[in-house]
């Protein structure tokens, strides 16, 4: 007997087959042995169950029950939609007149800053008169000499083949004129 | 809705100070607008070179204080644009050319260039009024000047 058959004794049990059917199986059942064995203690365990179901009854009458379930469904169903906001309303309005005075606040140190930064940074007074003088020529000498009356820096040039007497790269501080 | 309202006009007002902000940008904060020119220096009262120009005479009094020549003529003047951190070169002549570089500090790099060859280089700062004189003797006694000045932005 394959499971096909199996599930058409069942449902012949349970009268769930049309009446041609029905007539059709209970002939067999009556011819075939095991089938009728399978009926009867599908009928068996069918009144079994039947006899020993447990029966719960509710104490409320159906539409109180009901109608707690459903209170109780919407209590939960509002209680997650709000966000737990335990802070009084009184550091709301707080919020909401700093917000806008940080922002203004913010963008008025921006502006300083980048004020500060279009404007050239002023060099380091120990550092203004630091200055690096490079011979890159072999026949070329130098030296230098800063006028400070005339706010002026000069760096001088000589030819060391018609010179060889000069000092290379001296420095003087407001000498006398230069020759 | 409030809060829109604010998100809206703190935006506006955000967009404003980005305006603002960028009209500064153009000028960026240490690009120099430098003046090189190139000086003849001789006591004769004529330049033999008639496309020579005599300074003007506050350029000639400083000049004379610092200098023994009498007389200083203009060769050449050129006014440039060194871009921060950047390099720009001024060919005041045919054999004189000087590449300044702008540093860090804010310091600039004054490279001396004669007939192609790189002759001396300085780096120091340049403070606004000050002038940077490259110089030497020339023939008959004259001698040459290249003056290197911050203009004041535009």
């Amino acid at each position: 007997m394959n499971e096909e058959q199996l599930l058409q004794l069942q449902a012949w049990v349970d009268g769930e087959l049309p009446e041609g059917e029905a007539r059709r199986l209970q002939r067999q059942i009556e011819t075939d042995p095991e089938a009728r064995a399978l009926v009867e203690e599908l009928k068996m365990t069918k009144a079994f169950l039947a006899g020993n179901e447990p029966e719960y009854t509710v104490p409320d009458s159906r539409e109180f029950y009901w109608s707690q379930v459903k209170r109780e469904i919407d209590r939960q169903a509002a209680a997650s939609a709000q966000p737990a906001d335990s802070r009084p309303a009184w550091t709301l309005g707080w919020r909401r007149l700093l917000a806008p005075v940080a922002g203004l606040a913010l963008i008025a140190f921006l502006t300083v800053l980048s004020l500060n930064i279009v404007e050239r940074p002023k060099l380091d007074e120990s550092l203004q008169h630091l200055v690096e003088v490079e011979n890159l020529d072999e026949h070329v000498g130098s030296f230098s000499y800063r006028s400070q009356a005339e706010n002026m820096f000069v760096v001088w040039l000589y030819n060391k083949d018609l010179e060889p007497a000069a000092d290379e790269e001296s420095d003087m501080e407001d000498d006398a004129v230069l020759q | 809705m409030s809060q829109q309202r604010f998100s809206s006009f703190g935006g506006r007002l955000f967009l404003a100070w980005l305006v603002l902000m960028s009209s500064f940008l153009p000028v960026s904060a240490a690009d120099l607008k430098l003046e090189a020119k190139l000086i003849w220096a001789t006591d004769d009262e004529k330049s033999p070179d008639p496309n020579h120009t005599p300074v003007d005479a506050a350029t000639a009094e400083k000049l004379r204080k610092v200098f023994k020549w009498k007389n200083y003529f203009i060769v050449n003047k050129i006014v440039k644009v060194v871009p921060s951190r950047g390099s720009n070169s001024f060919p005041l002549s045919k054999d004189c050319t000087v590449e300044i570089r702008e540093l860090e500090g804010p310091r600039v790099e004054v490279t001396l260039i004669g007939k192609g060859k790189q002759v001396h280089k300085t780096t120091k700062s340049l403070t606004k009024g000050e002038w940077f004189t490259y110089a030497g003797d020339d023939k008959n006694q004259s001698a040459w000047f290249v003056i290197v000045a911050e203009l004041d932005e535009k």
